[in-house]
């Protein structure tokens, strides 16, 4: 096998599809979970509205409560992990590289592995729509609602076999971040020199290494228990549904700052480069980061108060939740810090960046009032608490995504999106977002649970519902004309030219798009904010700073691209959804799945044997 | 502590220390000693070139002073008209609370409500003054290049701190006031006994199990004698100005119990058995639903609290499983056979009292118990097995935990809280439950409804018109 495997040579083009299932190019990487992410955004919104147009009026029965269900648990699931991740993941492919002076990630082959490992895991996720078996009990999936008694069918297995798929995705990438921030940094940049973007992935890496292990025991659980009969949360034979419960949310709130900080990182350097100023209150930026990165692991039974876990535990993470709110606000101050005084252009990455920081509080304070548990008994799995997510993770994450689109957009493409498109992009979706989301605490308030697929006449939930239904309208408007303007501009948009901002950082210091090698010299970083530095120093001499220069392909060294990213996912994917066969004899699903695991394996050693990057491969590539 | 983070803070502000320490936090001595007018020359970003701005006679500031005016008042016109969104009307609002624990909760809920308000504003008045005040206008110089501030960002650390902390010590007040020991202590106060009801709760209705239903005995007679068990569904009957502990105990998955205006939610959890309490001061009709995600029918999962007076409450106690209020029609009669033979009601469903129903067969509980367990175990196969034992008729007898039905037409709805309970419905529920609620345990697991392809009763409209008969004859208290 090892000789097999180690005279494959190296896949050496550089364009057409091949390219594109073999690259290892981080920009392209990038691009690839930019745009599955922005497909999958789609399908997670046609999700939404469908729930939207069922629960526009009372007595509805547009869908059936079984699909109603299914709907928001895809829904759930689809923005979590298959939207905001991996939009997370694009910005970080696409420029952690860029902004700390590097050629590309430390293990580009790992980073293949990844996007391929996410694309597949998120078809299998969505493979259950082609049998009619969509999983249904929520993105959370309590126990022991997930046991077979109760949830017959493949819905909950392929959920939590996707699940696991995405975990190795996103455990891949997690640790590629961190070894490439840890290592591969420009001369000169020191960390506290570092982006805030570069640091909150850093963060953010961390925290995905950490916490995805735990929601992978909580799978292997799960999946034990319906593939194998086993009891770890079957009640009837002593197993604890609670467990299940503490695992999920040991992992999911951290998953919460997951989705949270990498945006905030792109407001932290959009919102500088729009007031002219530098960041105000860098470390404590920085510090505020890592400490809700830290806290975050200490409030999961924020989630559980009305479990029962009595009021000791209770007042504790009452506390300690509330206590959260303490770092978060500091970075709220420190973005309003930098806005003051500085030389604020209202440009569309702008309005995005504020439209986060505004959306943000809101989450941010309707928080508090659910971290204090006896309020929150009143407030548990009402819409109080969509509305008050969505804050966060619309208002929040989307809008900081969206900021860092429009921001980067000229770097990405090279060209200039439509400025008047964005702004009316962005305030139609401000618009739709707050008349969709703000009535939900209403609702919820007015004693409206969540998840419920119809309501009756009469409990005075009709007005805040049929707000929140047009709302959603106006929210997809606003993404039609930002799927216009984007496309628009890639066709007709203006040159952007290399640095249409005057930004700090380095990405800003070569031509747009950037070279497939990044840096033709990697660059020497005298400060924070270099480029900033860079453009004023030669300012004072009376000199413009001009793009990198392009140079001779050839005379760079680059990883060459490869099959077996593509060929080892293919084979976790096969591993894992091999269970969910179900044709005549029961058991094939072992034999089947066996199968994956030998693609798995025969993934690695091939990917281990590969042979270093030939030169010529590069030299021949480029034509 | 205070100390190393104001060094570590101002390590952008001097240089020599800077170099001392090796990190530099990016400040840039050549452009903070720029004056503004030199850097205006020097630096024109393309991006500003491009955007147009009106001209106008008003100085800068004073027009932006009075856009931030415009936006405040804006602003404040949200809060206004957020206010309005509030309805302590709604059946289940959480602003319409009455008793001490929902009372307590909502006086939380305000005073963070008003504190967040006030921070809103300030917060979100200085973000909109901002970006309103400091727009860039076609030559500004390049602002001063502030990198921070340390007292006040000492300042916004400490203050939120010490708000939050304030509210959280008072929160850990209010939630030891949750606990039952606090309603067991109202009670002894007040000279009475509180009033102790297990919730069960089933996919997807609610079973109540007062082990005591009147605690107050007379002294003179042993306890036992006075234990008055009821048993009923979906509809509580409590006293008015009595603490109500409520254990709560799950069949099946997890449910959440929760009467916005009485008391906030409290898990149901299989394997637990966890307990809140209430009191209701005034009396009158409460709405409660389950708020645990919990399956299909989890939207319909409703049920209601009556809440009267303590002699009114001691009535129902007393008839409650006792003689019917009218004596049986005939149909009511033969309605009882339909109960007991060829609707196979009776195999999961309980009308009067376990004697009553020992009357008419020996054994009954004991069978329903050997039916219950297979069932339970049939559960637990595969799907692909249960399929099997479908078609090779070895499937067990269906019996499951449903609905008492002592009194049924004292209820007032039927579904679990979903329709109105009358003749019509009850008809209708009867002949294919799936008519009135998409998902319930009934027409899965009755016998009657598994004959037919449509699922509807294999019972002839006569059998159905004696048996709504039989079933609404079952009241003891006078019709409303």
């Amino acid at each position: 096998m090892v000789t097999i495997t180690g005279v494959i040579p190296r896949p050496n083009t550089y364009t057409g599809l091949w390219s594109w299932l073999t690259t290892v190019d981080h920009k392209r990487i990038g691009a690839l979970y930019g745009f599955s992410a922005f497909f999958f955004f789609i399908v997670g919104g046609i999700e939404a509205g469908i729930m939207r147009m069922q629960l526009a009026t009372s007595d509805a029965s547009m869908v059936s409560a079984d699909w109603f269900n299914a709907m928001f648990t895809m829904h759930g699931t689809t923005m979590i992990f298959m939207v905001i991740m991996p939009f997370g993941a694009t910005f970080f492919n696409f420029l952690i590289p860029l902004m700390i002076g590097a050629r590309d990630v430390a293990f580009p082959r790992l980073n293949a592995f990844s996007y391929w490992t996410f694309l597949f895991g998120a078809l299998l996720m969505h493979g259950g729509f082609l049998i009619g078996q969509v999983p249904d009990a929520g993105w959370f999936s309590y126990a022991n609602l997930t046991a077979a008694p109760f949830s017959e069918g493949k819905g909950l297995d392929f959920w939590a076999l996707s699940l696991q798929v995405l975990g190795v995705a996103s455990l891949a990438a997690g640790f590629n971040f961190v070894v490439t921030i840890i290592n591969m940094r420009a001369p000169g940049m020191s960390l506290m020199r570092m982006p805030v973007f570069v640091w909150m992935t850093l963060v953010t890496s961390i925290l995905l290494v950490l916490a995805f292990p735990i929601i992978t025991v909580a799978l292997i659980e799960l999946t034990a228990d319906r593939q194998f009969g086993a009891n770890f949360f079957n009640t009837a034979a002593g197993g604890d549904p609670i467990l299940w419960q503490h695992l999920f949310w040991l992992f999911g709130h951290p998953e919460v700052y997951i989705l949270i900080l990498p945006a905030m990182g792109v407001v932290s350097e959009i919102i500088p480069t729009f007031s002219r100023k530098p960041l105000f209150g860098y470390p404590v930026v920085v510090f505020s980061g890592i400490v809700i990165a830290i806290m975050s692991w200490a409030v999961w039974s924020h989630h559980m108060f009305t479990v029962g876990l009595g009021p000791i535990a209770n007042s504790v993470f009452t506390i300690t939740t509330m206590l959260i709110a303490v770092p978060t606000g500091v970075k709220i101050f420190n973005w309003i810090g930098t806005m003051w005084q500085g030389s604020i252009d209202l440009r569309t990455p702008m309005l995005m960046a504020i439209g986060f920081v505004a959306l943000f509080i809101v989450g941010g304070l309707s928080g508090v009032s659910h971290a204090v548990s006896p309020s929150d008994f009143q407030q548990q799995d009402t819409y109080y608490i969509v509305a008050h997510i969505h804050y966060v993770l619309f208002g929040g994450a989307i809008f900081g995504i969206f900021a860092g689109i429009y921001y980067w957009y000229p770097k990405i493409t090279g060209k200039m999106y439509h400025e008047t498109l964005g702004k009316v992009h962005f305030w139609l979706m401000f618009i739709g977002m707050n008349l969709t989301f703000f009535p939900m605490h209403y609702a919820g308030l007015n004693g409206m649970p969540r998840r419920i697929y119809t309501y009756a006449e009469g409990f005075g939930w009709e007005g805040m519902n049929l707000l929140a239904t047009i709302g959603y309208f106006v929210i997809v408007i606003s993404l039609l004309v930002f799927i216009h303007n984007f496309f628009r501009s890639i066709k007709k948009g203006e040159e952007a030219g290399h640095d249409p901002w005057d930004a700090p950082t380095l990405e800003w210091s070569i031509s747009s798009p950037p070279p497939v090698y990044n840096f033709a010299e990697v660059p020497v970083v005298k400060g924070q904010d270099d480029y900033w530095i860079t453009k004023r120093e030669a300012a004072a001499r009376g000199e413009t700073v001009p793009a990198e220069p392009h140079v001779d392909v050839s005379t760079i060294h680059l990883p060459s691209p490869s099959y077996w990213p593509l060929i080892t996912s293919f084979g976790v994917v096969w591993l894992a959804g091999g269970l969910l066969i179900d044709v005549g004899w029961d058991y094939i699903r072992f034999p089947v799945s066996f199968i994956g695991g030998l693609i798995t394996i025969i993934g690695v050693i091939g990917w281990s044997n590969e042979p270093p990057a030939e030169e010529h491969h590069e030299a021949e590539g480029h034509h | 502590m205070v100390r190393a983070a104001s060094e570590i803070l101002h390590t952008r502000r001097s240089p020599s220390f800077r170099r001392i320490r090796g990190f530099t936090m990016g400040l840039l001595p050549s452009a903070e000693k720029d004056s503004p007018t030199n850097s205006e020359t020097t630096f024109v970003p393309e991006s500003s070139r491009a955007i147009p701005v009106s001209n106008t006679s008003e100085s800068p500031t004073r027009r932006s002073g009075r856009r931030s005016l415009v936006a405040l008042a804006i602003l404040g016109g949200i809060l206004a008209l957020a206010a309005l969104g509030c309805d302590a009307n709604a059946h289940q609002s959480t602003f319409g609370v009455n008793g001490p624990v929902a009372r307590e909760q909502l006086l939380l809920f305000n005073v963070l409500l008003w504190t967040m308000v006030a921070v809103f504003v300030l917060v979100e008045g200085a973000l909109l003054y901002a970006a309103i005040r400091y727009r860039r206008k076609p030559g500004d110089p390049l602002p001063p290049q502030t990198h921070g501030h340390t007292p006040l960002e000492i300042a916004w650390t400490i203050i939120p701190t010490i708000l939050i902390l304030g509210l959280g010590i008072w929160s850990v007040v209010v939630l030891f006031k949750l606990e039952p020991g606090e309603a067991i202590a109202l009670a002894k106060e007040q000279g009475k006994e509180p009033l102790y009801i297990e919730a069960v709760g089933h996919q997807w209705w609610w079973e109540f199990r007062y082990e005591d239903a009147y605690p107050d005995h007379d002294p003179s007679k042993p306890a036992e004698e006075q234990m008055e068990l009821i048993t009923t569904a979906n509809e509580m009957r409590i006293p008015v100005d009595r603490p109500v502990i409520m254990t709560l105990k799950s069949d099946d998955v997890i449910h959440s119990f929760w009467i916005p205006k009485l008391a906030g939610k409290q898990d149901v959890v299989p394997t637990r058995a966890n307990q809140m309490w209430f009191l209701a001061e005034d009396a009158g009709m409460y709405y409660g639903q389950c708020a645990e995600f919990c399956g299909t029918a989890h939207a319909q999962m409703k049920f209601r609290v009556h809440a009267m007076p303590e002699a009114e409450y001691k009535a129902w106690v007393d008839g409650w499983g006792g003689d019917l209020a009218e004596p049986m029609s005939p149909e009511a009669a033969r309605g009882r056979l339909v109960f007991l033979g060829d609707g196979q009601c009776v195999t999961c469903h309980t009308v009067g009292t376990a004697d009553q129903v020992n009357e008419v067969g020996e054994g009954v509980q004991h069978a329903r118990m050997q039916t219950y367990i297979a069932y339970t175990q049939w559960l637990s196969k595969r799907a692909e097995e249960r399929l099997e034992d479908v078609r090779t008729g070895n499937e067990p007898p269906t019996a499951f935990a449903a609905p008492n039905l002592t009194d049924l037409a004292d209820r007032t709805t039927i579904g679990s809280g979903l329709v109105d309970l009358n003749r019509e419905t009850l008809r209708q529920w009867l002949r294919n439950p799936d008519d009135i609620k998409p998902g319930n345990r009934m027409s899965e697991l009755a016998a009657i409804y598994q004959t037919r392809l449509d699922h509807r009763a294999d019972l002839s409209e006569e059998q159905l018109s004696d048996l709504v008969e039989y079933l609404m004859a079952q009241r003891h208290l006078p019709v409303q």
